[in-house]
Formats: structure tokens, C-alpha cells, sequence
């Protein structure tokens, strides 16, 4: 009930915006988004944490049972988790909009608050048609945000956006329906009475009778729509455009969340769905990854638009995060899906900062702005602390996961060590991964250095601001401080966090471990559940709940 | 009356912590080993939790009086406070280690880092805020925390004409942030802890480097020193990674029993597997990072940019040892792979050869001492690598208090003459009325520093030396001789500064840097410019003496510098006081696995003259009396100027070579041709890349449809035979699928 609830009040939410009055849509939307919150935290404490890797809250209800096509959603500590970070991060775009959006602000608010519902959507979804339906779903508010509200360069930023996207993830649909037509195929062979689904939890146990082949075939269907999303290099370049044009609050869902359903996406369902393939292609994508890191943190070197230089270095950023992702251990899962919510805390902070920024001097040019930390204190304050938490000092959020991404992808196939795991990876992918760092504090304290610190430069004729304070006001002061708040919390005392993501993770990387090349090597552990696969599609088909 | 409020304070730490999870812990420490903090009838080691946490109450205190905007001495005085606290537990928490005869205390604080994914050894990782007290790590303690609570009070005066803007707050808060760091990089007591203290202190370098932050090469040399080192923990980060993979755990009591173990196996004939053996090479590179050695040193004389008390608290004294520590903390590991201690020996040993050249050049007597800094620590570095880790501890020891002498009496020159650092527009200082207390401690630093006969840095460094010529290992000797060679350059360099800038003529001129470091005199010169119309007047400027807390601090300095002798006469067995820590400690791994008849075959004749123990304290003493004599002769002998010296000829004599030590041997301008152009041409490359080939492909794909489309636009004409052959091909196409299909499944099949 509750999970419905984070999924109907934004959306509830938007419809009483649009219909509502134009002064007051705003407080009206952060209202709703507060209401969301109030339930993310009701959640959290409705949420059986010592069962995490049970999908709890579900709720199901058959939408084309023809095609065994249901409305079914629930969430385990992953998907829980990805979900506060949105339901966090919904009043804070909402308030942060407040003296930025002026004109059309009831489309505004009300596409945020689509927005906000359709992410909230994908990671409830345990239904990969309901599932893909979100995720698309998801690129009409977005396109409007960009397009009604962007920079001078929108109009081409939010077709690219649109177009790049979707292109990638019809791709996808085909792949998710190859499998759940192999699985029709084979349950004829089996003798078991049923037809088509597209329920995760049954579609899963299809990867063990399809070919390596084919699981080729449908990872890079999956891939092609994920990868974009991630994004991953190269097919990144929609995204520093995107993140460019869009409005403050729309780069922060954008970075925040949205990225984020790409590696959700992947570890979700690419995992379960091709799982020899992802173990053969794992040192690629890491490989890929890898240059991704690196690529795009000396692109961001070389830029003059500051919040060119934050978008570029999400796809740095996006890099560790896949690396640890395909360690497929533990530590590297683990640190991957702590990357997706650092990462959102942190490089959504930097883009409101920036925005706060970008509404007194109306410039993002490097050039024309420095030394800000003499006039705005507050401001230069959250901006360097943020800043430190996105290059990974330890004691933030951002130090944690990039390590443990680090760590996985190390140990991953480093069978010659007690701490080693099984896998496809090794030191040598630790080793170049972990350049990324300096490559990390270069461009970020390059910022810092040029914006924040030096010489006060301020754009010729600057005025002061009509309604804004020289420094931040209250309002923004409130924005900023929960994410930096979560951003020290996360740094100081991940371990809950962490322990809650024990379970499920180890009960997805089941999927993946017995296609190691050293399998039989591999202790299965003890928590692993070891529930045949064919036992589920049998109870799920005796009768759905 | 502090311990039952660190009592109280520690048990209700203590009592949260073990309220999160009790049960886990179990899984978290598969190992347990006899603890103080449980041993009955025991001394509760528990306030232990306060040395690190008092330093970071501070540190959120200044945050909060900066918040108010406090515009007084608070922060100065709060820190100095806590930093004191601070002290005064580390000396309890000697003592009560070494009294419980354990040899080591580690205390549970806070969990931090853990994950659980199975059953048995390697299985989770575990790093928490643990903290691990034993011989090395109290010692560290101790310097750091003595020496911080000193140059906070110094610091008071130093930075008064802050307080107007109230960034003093700042100031004092990365300065307690700082200690906070420290503490975690020596008292933690896994790896992890240790990478965060690490970089805690990279963090407040950084941000102490930068103070004054309006002013670009501040800027400029904060961000070169953050970026190198963080060269430096890449390979910090990976042999922490390899430590865990190869151990299974990243605690030190799990890696001290292990390696030992490793040890005896390898001294059986065993060999030691290569995962091992990369360890030492890659926490090598981080060592060499944190404490400025080849190749990564040239941050450190940049650093000289932030606070003078930043610079001998952080840039001399503590931060800058880390990598020593880093190697004596885990010198048992570095036992296992002698080809890291050769490389250890040979970088440090050319990189104090390297820097003491530079600071015989350069004018700036604040980079004087940076790069005796470098070239001190090089020092260190030769002494571990040449197995003697009792002198390189010992030196770490009493350079801490020489060099913040040093650095704390620069810093009031600075303080007094308006910015002005260089050694040719300042003479003759003790005949200045106010500066005998600074002129004393300048003597007694480079004594100590030039290891003049019975000063403190005489027996550290002797002890060093003499090992070098003792362990035999590739070039050993040859690196004793590059040493002895050192110390003859360092006692001229520091007697150089010496004797040009508190000797001869009393001339000066006051410096014209005025960001604010130096308000008093700023006001001063404002009063001048009121009376005399002009503000940088030599004649009218007058020197602003220190007062008493800088006085205070130089004395009490003055004093630590030379009783830190007196420890070499304590405890004879172990080489000293020092020597008995480092042998209660794990940091006593003397025995090679392969280099057993390294130490058999150690030579024990300095050159045929008998013990090199006892020749070196000849040798050394001459040789550093040789090089203050040489100082004496070019630069204060017959001067009658501050500009010109007798070395001024020799210098044009030298020509080429005598400008490119000046300029730093080029070293700057070299990094920057070959790695920073580079990478920026790398860069810019990609972003080229990036526009015009990757996305250029997303765009040409993006207009193929309408390409198309206008290309087959002219089909739909209408003409029927057109219709008819469009069709017919539609069927071809069909049929074609038809058959292609199953081939297509068949392939997926396989």
C-alpha cells in the first residue's frame, strides 16, 4: 500500500497542479512531494529490514493476463532505497525551482511531479512490461522540461535527449520479448501449464535453457537501451547536452535519478535475463567503463561551462559505478548500487549549486565567474563540500561506493587470495579504474580552484540580483543542507546501508555465479537461497497470489 | 580530574557502539586477540576514543563560531584547549599501554565500513573507526598532539589580524580537522582508517594551503599539492586493496600475525607469493606522495604559500612524516619484499641529496626550510630502507621539533617585517631590539638541523648514517657517502639562512606582501603612510617584535628541540627511548626472509677505522662543523651589507649550475612539459573527439532518415510500373526472410 502510495501521490500531485492555480502551483507541488516524503519515511520504517531480500509491499493486479502481463510492484532494499533517494530529492527540485521557473510554472511542476511518479514506477516495477512502460514514460515529462525550460540550445537538446533514448530501448523491448517467447517455448517442452509472462520472478529462471548465444543476442538488446541510459562511453553524447539545457531541477532528476535507471535496469534485469552473456561481456563493459572514467574526467578538464564539467563528469562517474557493477561480487554490486545513490545526493547538489549560481550572474562561463567564496561564503562552503564529496574523500558518501567498486572489481577473479571472489575482472581493472581519482581531483579542484577560489571575477555589468541575496538565502540554505546532511551520514556510517543490501545482492549474483569460468571453484555461501529455479514457476502458476 | 570525564565520555561511546549490532561483530572480528579494554582489573583504555574526537568537537565548534560569525580569539582558544586535552590523554595513553605490558590497546569506536558476504576468512570486510594504540602509533601521538596544541598558541598571535574577518574560525577549524585526520591515520587500526586519515589530511593541507584564498598561486599550489598526492594514494588505495584480497582483512592484527607467519615460511625456504610482495612497492608510492620524495616532492615547497603555522605543524612536522609512518607501520611487510626497502634506501637517499642542493640556492629562507624538509625526510626514508627504523623514528622525533622551530621562527620574521622571507634584504636580527628570543631559536633549529655535536638531530641522523654503511645492500655504501655528502650540505644551507639573516650589519627591508597575512604590520604601515606620506619607506619601517605567545612558544621549542637528545640516553639496550618503542612495537621486523645474510654479512668497520657507530660521530660531527665553517666564510665573514656575500662570486664562478639549482633544477617546468602539457593536449583531443567523431556519428545517424526520406520521396511518382516493381521486390524481400529465418534460429541454437 505504501509503495502505491509514493507511486500515486506525485502523480495525484501533478494532476492537481495542472488543474490548479498558476500563482500557487508551486507550494501546491511541494506540498505533494512533502506528502511523498512523509511516506518514503513511513516506509522506511514499515520495511522489514531483516528480510531485505524479500520484495516487500507487493501489490499485483492482472492488467493482460492473456499475455500473463501484470500491474505488480513491490520493493526489496534496493529498490526501497533507490526510491527515498527520489522521494528526497522531489521537494528539493520543487523548492529549488522556486525563483528560477517563471512563466507556464503549472506544466512545470506538475511534469516534475509526473516525472518523480514514473521514476518511482521503474524501480517498483517487478513486471518488465510495466517496467519498460515507466521507463519510457519517463522521457515525455523530461522532454517538456528541457524543451519548455532549457537553455538557448533546448529545442535540440531534448529531441536528442528523446530520440537517443527511446531509439536504445525499443531495442530493449525486442530483447525482453525474446525471452519471454523462449519461455513460452520451453514450458511447452516442460509440461508446465502456462503461457506467456512477463513477471520478472519467472522470467529469470529462462536464462539457464536459452543458448549463450542467444543470451548474446538479448544482452546487447538490453544493452543498447541501458547503456544509453547510463550512459555509458561512447554512446554518452546525449547527455552532456541534455544536462546543459535542462533547468536546475530538471539536470538534478536527470543526474539524481535518471541515469540511475539505466544501472538499475542492469542490474535488475540484465543480470537475471542473460547471465552467461553478461559474465562473457563483463571485461568489456568494464573496459568500456573504464575509458569511460577516464575519457570523460579529462574532458571535463578542458571545459568553460561549469555545469558542462559536472554533466561530463557524471559519465566519469557512471564509469565506477558499471565497473562495480560488473565485478559481480558483493563489494562491487554492493558499492555499484551505494554509487547510485551517492552519486545522486552529490552531483545533484553540485547542479543546484550551480543553478543558485547561474540565477545571479546568468553565466555558467568559468571565465567570467572566480573566487565566488569572498562574496557567497555559504554558498562556497556547500559548493566545496560537495565538490570533495563527488571526488571521493573519505569520511563522504562519494569515498564509500567508489572504493567498494574498486574493491569488487579487484577481487573479482582474484582467486589467489583469501579475499578474492569469483569473476571476470582482477587487479589490473582496479588498477586503472583507481587513476580515474586523480584524474577525479584534477578536474574538480580545476573548478574549484577557478570558481570558487582565486581572484573575485564577476561578469562586466553584473547587478545585483532584484530578489536574491548577494549569498544564499534561507530557502536554498534549506535545499542544500539534507543533501549534505545524507552526504556526511552516508560517509560516517554506511554500514546499515550497506548490511541491508547484503541479502538481495547476494541473491541476484546467484543468476551470475555459476557462469564463472572457475564455478566449481566458488563456495556458493551460506546466505544464498537456494531455491530451485523451476520450484517458483511451478508455485507461482499453482495459483497467482 | 579529566580521567572520570573521559571515563564517563568513553563509556557512553562505547555503550552506542556496541548497542549497533552486537551480534555481528562476531563476523566482523572472526579474529579476536586479547584486548586491554577487556581485561579485567585492566586500565580501561576506552578514554582513548577522546584523542581523535576532541580535536574534531573543535573542529565543529569553529564551523559553528564561523556560522555566528564570531570575530574574536574563541576559536584560538577553544582549539587550544581541546588540542591540549588532546595531549594530555595521548601522554595517559602512553603510559597506561606500556604499564600494562600488553604492548598494544585497540578500542572499538564506531562502525564504519562492513559487508558480509559469507561464511569464513575473506569473506568481509571490516574497517571502523577502531583505534590502535602501541609504541609507534603513542609516539606519533605524542609529537603530534604536543606540537599542535603548540602551534596552535602560537598561531593566536600569528593570525590575529584575522579575527577581524572572522576567518580566523576557518583556520582554527581545518586546524583541529587536521588533527582529527591525524589521529585516525596513526591510531587507526586497519588500513582503511588509516587511507581516510590519509586523506584528511590531505583535505586540510589543502584547505590551509589555500587560506588565503584571493590570492592565485595560494590557489595554484593548494591544488598541485592535492593532485600529487593523490598520486600517491592510487597506490595507497590498491596495496590496501591488495592487502585485503592477500590477507583477507585490512586489520593490523590480522596482517602483523599473518605476515609473521609469512615470515617464518619464508625463512624455511618458502617463497613469497607476488600479490605479497606488491604490497610494499605500492604503499611505497603513497609514502612517497604524503612525505614529498622523488619524484612526487615538489608540492611541498609550494605549500610554503599557506600560514606559516600551517606550514610547521603540517608541511614539517606531522602531516609530512605519514609516509614515514605508513612504512614503519608496516615494515614487517616491507621485511618480506627487500627490493622495496632498496627502493625505499635509494629514493630517499637521492631525493635529501636532490633537495639539500636546491636549498643551498634558493633566497626564500621559508623554502630553505621546505626543502629541508624534503631533504630530512629523505633522510627517514634512507633509514628504513636500510633497516635501521629506530633512527628513522627517532629522527622523525626530534626533526619534528627542530623543524618547527625553524619553521615557527620564519614565520615570526615573517610576522615582523611585513612578508619579507628573503635572506638578501634581512641582517643582522639579534642586534634588533625583540627578536633575541627568535634569533636563539633560529641558532638552536640549525644546530640541531646542520646535526652539530650533541644536539638532538646529531644522534637521529648519526644513527641513520652509521646503519647505511652497516647494511649491506646494492650501493649501500655509496648511499652512506651520498648522506655524509648531505649533512655537510645541510649544515651549510641552514647555517647560510643562519648567518645571513641574524648576523652582520642589522639591515632590512620590509616585504611588500600585503593579502592580509600580515595586517599588524599593514596597520603599521598605514600609520607610517599617515606620517610620513609614504608606506614602504625603509627607513621608517619598523619591525613588529613578537609577543608573548610567539616568544612562548619559540622558548618552549627552543628548549623540546634540545632535550629531544636526552632520549637517546634513556633505555641504552634499544638505541634510546625511541629504540625501545620501535622494539616493543611490530615496527621491530628486522629479519629478511631471503636477507639473512644481509645482516650476517653486514660490514661492521667504517672503513677499516672500527665501529661505524662510534666513527660516525666523529665523522658526522667534523663534517657538519666543515660545512658551518664554509657558511661562515662566504656568508659572514667580511659582509657589510645584506645583498652581497662572498658567495655572490663563487655563485657567478658556477655559471649554468648555479642558476638551475636556483631554479629548482628545472624540475617545475619539466613535470609540466612532460606530464601536464600532455595530458591537456590529451584532453583537449578528446573533447575534439568527442564533438566532432562521436557525436558527429549520433548526429549523421540522426539524419539518415530524412536523408532517406528525401532520396525515396521521388518513388511515390505515381507511375504504376514504379508500384509493380516496388511490389515484386517487397516479395522477393519476404521470401528471402522466409529462408533466412530458421538458418537464423538454428544459429541462436547453438
Amino acid at each position: 500500500m505504501l509503495m502505491l502510495a509514493l507511486l500515486l501521490i506525485p502523480l495525484i500531485g501533478a494532476v492537481v497542479v495542472a488543474v490548479g492555480g498558476e500563482r500557487e502551483s508551486k507550494h501546491v507541488a511541494l506540498g505533494w512531494t512533502l506528502l511523498a516524503c512523509v511516506a518514503a519515511v513511513a516506509s522506511v520504517f514499515a520495511f522489514n529490514w531483516s528480510d531485505a531480500a524479500t520484495a516487500q509491499f507487493e501489490m499485483r493486479a492482472p492488467f493482460l493476463p492473456h499475455y500473463g502481463i501484470n500491474l505488480w510492484i513491490a520493493a526489496d532494499s534496493v529498490s526501497l532505497l533507490l526510491v527515498l533517494l527520489t522521494a528526497l530529492l522531489g521537494p528539493l527540485c520543487v523548492l529549488g525551482s522556486y525563483s528560477s521557473v517563471h512563466h507556464r510554472q503549472r506544466l512545470y511542476y506538475a511534469s516534475l511531479l509526473a516525472l518523480q511518479s514514473f521514476v518511482t514506477g521503474v524501480f517498483l516495477a517487478q513486471d518488465v512490461i510495466l517496467f519498460y512502460v515507466f521507463f519510457e514514460l519517463t522521457l515525455a515529462p523530461m522532454f517538456v522540461l528541457i524543451r519548455e525550460w532549457g537553455g538557448a540550445n533546448r529545442k535540440k537538446a531534448s529531441v536528442k535527449f528523446f530520440l537517443y533514448t527511446f531509439t536504445g530501448s525499443i531495442l530493449t523491448l525486442a530483447g525482453v520479448i525474446y525471452v519471454a517467447w523462449a519461455r513460452t517455448g520451453l514450458i511447452e517442452t516442460a509440461a508446465v501449464n502456462a503461457g506467456w509472462t512477463f513477471s520478472l520472478e519467472f522470467l529469470t529462471d529462462t536464462a539457464r535453457f536459452m543458448s549463450s548465444s542467444e543470451q548474446t543476442v538479448v544482452l546487447l538488446a538490453l544493452l543498447a537501451g541501458f547503456a544509453v541510459k547510463v550512459p555509458l562511453f561512447p554512446v554518452h553524447t546525449w547527455l552532456p547536452l541534455a544536462h546543459t539545457e535542462a533547468p536546475t531541477a530538471g539536470s538534478v532528476v536527470l543526474a539524481g535519478v535518471l541515469l540511475k535507471l539505466g544501472t538499475y535496469a542492469l542490474y535488475k534485469i540484465a543480470i537475471p535475463l542473460a547471465p552467461a552473456a553478461f559474465v562473457a561481456f563483463a571485461p568489456y563493459v568494464a573496459a568500456v567503463s573504464i575509458i569511460g572514467i577516464l575519457y570523460a574526467g579529462l574532458i571535463c578538464w578542458t571545459q568553460r561551462d561549469v555545469k558542462k564539467l559536472v554533466a561530463y563528469s557524471s559519465v566519469s562517474h557512471l564509469g565506477f559505478c558499471i565497473l562495480g557493477l560488473v565485478a559481480m561480487n558483493a563489494v562491487g554490486v554492493g558499492g555499484s548500487i551505494l554509487y547510485m545513490i551517492n552519486h545522486g545526493l552529490s552531483t545533484g547538489a553540485l547542479f543546484l549549486c550551480i543553478g543558485m549560481i547561474y540565477e545571479r550572474y546568468h553565466t555558467r562561463d568559468m571565465d567570467e565567474l572566480g573566487g565566488l567564496a569572498s562574496k557567497m561564503p555559504v554558498w562556497a562552503f556547500f559548493m566545496v563540500f560537495f565538490s570533495l564529496a563527488s571526488v571521493g574523500l573519505p569520511g563522504l558518501n562519494g569515498f564509500v561506493s567508489e572504493f567498494m567498486c574498486m574493491l569488487g572489481a579487484f577481487q573479482a577473479g582474484a582467486a589467489w587470495g583469501p579475499g578474492g571472489t569469483g569473476g571476470v575482472l582482477g587487479p589490473w581493472f582496479a588498477a586503472f579504474a583507481a587513476t580515474g581519482m586523480v584524474v577525479g581531483a584534477m578536474y574538480i579542484l580545476y573548478m574549484v580552484g577557478k570558481v570558487v577560489f582565486g581572484p573575485l571575477t564577476e561578469p562586466r555589468g553584473h547587478h545585483p540580483h532584484e530578489t536574491l541575496p548577494t549569498d544564499l538565502n534561507l530557502r536554498e540554505i534549506t535545499v542544500l543542507t539534507p543533501l549534505a546532511v545524507a552526504c556526511l551520514v552516508l560517509g560516517v556510517y554506511p554500514t546499515p546501508v550497506i548490511r541491508s543490501l547484503e541479502a538481495p545482492i547476494i541473491e541476484q549474483l546467484a543468476h551470475v555465479e555459476r557462469y564463472f569460468p572457475e564455478a566449481e571453484a566458488v563456495e556458493t555461501s551460506e546466505l544464498e537461497r537456494p531455491e530451485p529455479a523451476g520450484a517458483s514457476i511451478v508455485a507461482a502458476e499453482g495459483g497467482l497470489r | 580530574m579529566l580521567e572520570p570525564v573521559a571515563q564517563l565520555a568513553t563509556r557512553l561511546l562505547s555503550s552506542a557502539a556496541l548497542a549497533a549490532e552486537p551480534g555481528e561483530k562476531a563476523v566482523a572480528h572472526p579474529i579476536q586477540l586479547p584486548e586491554l579494554t577487556n581485561a579485567p582489573g585492566g586500565p580501561s583504555l576506552a578514554y582513548l576514543l577522546l584523542i581523535p574526537l576532541l580535536p574534531l568537537i573543535g573542529a565543529v565548534l569553529c564551523a559553528i563560531y564561523r556560522a555566528l560569525g564570531l570575530r574574536n580569539k574563541s576559536a584560538a582558544w577553544t582549539s587550544v584547549a581541546l588540542l591540549a586535552a588532546s595531549f594530555i590523554l595521548s601522554v595517559m595513553a602512553c603510559l597506561d599501554v606500556v604499564a600494562s605490558g600488553t604492548g598494544r590497546a585497540i578500542v572499538h569506536g564506531f562502525e564504519w565500513i562492513n559487508m558480509t558476504w559469507g561464511a569464513g576468512e575473506g569473506r568481509s570486510i571490516s574497517a571502523d573507526f577502531s583505534f590502535y594504540l602501541d609504541p609507534i602509533s603513542g609516539l606519533w601521538m605524542l609529537f603530534v598532539t604536543g606540537l599542535a596544541t603548540l602551534i596552535a598558541l602560537y598561531a593566536s598571535e600569528y593570525m590575529s589580524g584575522d579575527v577581524r574577518n572572522a576567518r580566523i574560525n576557518r583556520f582554527y577549524g581545518a586546524f583541529c580537522l587536521f588533527v582529527f585526520s591525524m589521529a585516525c591515520l596513526v591510531m587507526g587500526d586497519n588500513l582503511l582508517l588509516l587511507f581516510l586519515g590519509w586523506e584528511g589530511v590531505g583535505l586540510c593541507s589543502y584547505l590551509l594551503i589555500g587560506y588565503y584564498h584571493d590570492k592565485p598561486s595560494a590557489v595554484a599550489a593548494a591544488k598541485k599539492a592535492f593532485i600529487l598526492n593523490r598520486v600517491g594514494d592510487v597506490g595507497l588505495a590498491l596495496g590496501i586493496m591488495f592487502t585485503f584480497v592477500a590477507f583477507g582483512s585490512i586489520e593490523y592484527d590480522v596482517i602483523f600475525r599473518k605476515t609473521a607467519e609469512l615470515q617464518e615460511a619464508a625463512l624455511a625456504g618458502a617463497t613469497i607469493p607476488w600479490f605479497v610482495e606488491a604490497i610494499p612497492l605500492l604503499f611505497m608510492v603513497g609514502a612517497f606522495g604524503k612525505s614529498a620524495q622523488l619524484p612526487l616532492y615538489v608540492w611541498l615547497p609550494d605549500a610554503m604559500e599557506g600560514p606559516t603555522p600551517v606550514s610547521a605543524l603540517i608541511h614539517a612536522a606531522t602531516m609530512v612524516t605519514a609516509g614515514v609512518y605508513l612504512i614503519a607501520r608496516t615494515l614487517p611487510l616491507f621485511a618480506l619484499n627487500p627490493d622495496a626497502l632498496v627502493w625505499v634506501a635509494w629514493i630517499g637517499g637521492l631525493t635529501a641529496l636532490l633537495a639539500a642542493t636546491i636549498g643551498m640556492a634558493v633566497f626564500d629562507i621559508k623554502r630553505i626550510m621546505a626543502y629541508s624538509t624534503v631533504s630530512q625526510l629523505g633522510y627517514m626514508f634512507l633509514g628504513l630502507g636500510v633497516l635501521a627504523p629506530t633512527g628513522a623514528a627517532y629522527h622523525v622525533f626530534t626533526h619534528a621539533f627542530f623543524k618547527a622551530t625553524l619553521f615557527l621562527a620564519c614565520g615570526a620574521v615573517m610576522h615582523g617585517f611585513a612578508g619579507q622571507l628573503d635572506l638578501r634584504k634581512l641582517s643582522g636580527l639579534w642586534g634588533v631590539k625583540g627578536w633575541k628570543v627568535v634569533s636563539a631559536a633560529m641558532l638552536v633549529g640549525c644546530l640541531c638541523l646542520a646535526g652539530v655535536p650533541f644536539t638532538s638531530g646529531f644522534f637521529s641522523k648519526d644513527q641513520i648514517i652509521a646503519e647505511a654503511f652497516v647494511t649491506s645492500g646494492p650501493g649501500y655504501t655509496l648511499l652512506g657517502l651520498i648522506a655524509l655528502l648531505t649533512a655537510g650540505l645541510t649544515a651549510y644551507y641552514s647555517f647560510r639562512a643562519y648567518f645571513r639573516v641574524f648576523h652582520g650589519p642589522v639591515e632590512y627591508h620590509p616585504g611588500a606582501d600585503h593579502h592580509g597575512d600580515e595586517p599588524l604590520a599593514e596597520e603599521e604601515a598605514k600609520e607610517n603612510e599617515v606620517a610620513h606620506g609614504h608606506a614602504h619607506d625603509d627607513r621608517h619601517f619598523h619591525p613588529h617584535a613578537p609577543g608573548w605567545a610567539i616568544n612562548a612558544v619559540l622558548a618552549v621549542l627552543l628548549v623540546g628541540s634540545l632535550l629531544a637528545a636526552v632520549p637517546y640516553f634513556i633505555d641504552k639496550d634499544h638505541k634510546g627511548w625511541v629504540g625501545g618503542l620501535v622494539h616493543a612495537s611490530p615496527t621491530d621486523a628486522r629479519v629478511l626472509p631471503d636477507g639473512a645474510q644481509v645482516i650476517a654479512g653486514a660490514k661492521h668497520s667504517f672503513f677499516g677505522l672500527g665501529d661505524p657507530h662510534t666513527v660516525m660521530y666523529f665523522v658526522s660531527g667534523a663534517i657538519a662543523l666543515i660545512g658551518i665553517a664554509v657558511a661562515w666564510w662566504l656568508h659572514l665573514a667580511g659582509r657589510t651589507s645584506a645583498a652581497h656575500s662572498r658567495a655572490d662570486a663563487l655563485k657567478r664562478r658556477l655559471g649554468a649550475i648555479g642558476r638551475a639549482a636556483e631554479h629548482k633544477w628545472y624540475v617545475d617546468e619539466i613535470y609540466n612539459v612532460i606530464f601536464r602539457v600532455p595530458l591537456l593536449v590529451l584532453a583537449n583531443l578528446f573533447y575534439l573527439l568527442d564533438k566532432l567523431l562521436i557525436d558527429g556519428l549520433v548526429e549523421l545517424f540522426g539524419a539518415l532518415p530524412r536523408w532517406f526520406g528525401r532520396r525515396v520521396q521521388p518513388i511515390q511518382s505515381g507511375s504504376l510500373q514504379g508500384y509493380a516493381a516496388g511490389m515484386a521486390a517487397g516479395v522477393a524481400l519476404l521470401l528471402f526472410l522466409a529462408w533466412a529465418a530458421p538458418a537464423l534460429v538454428v544459429w541462436m541454437g547453438r
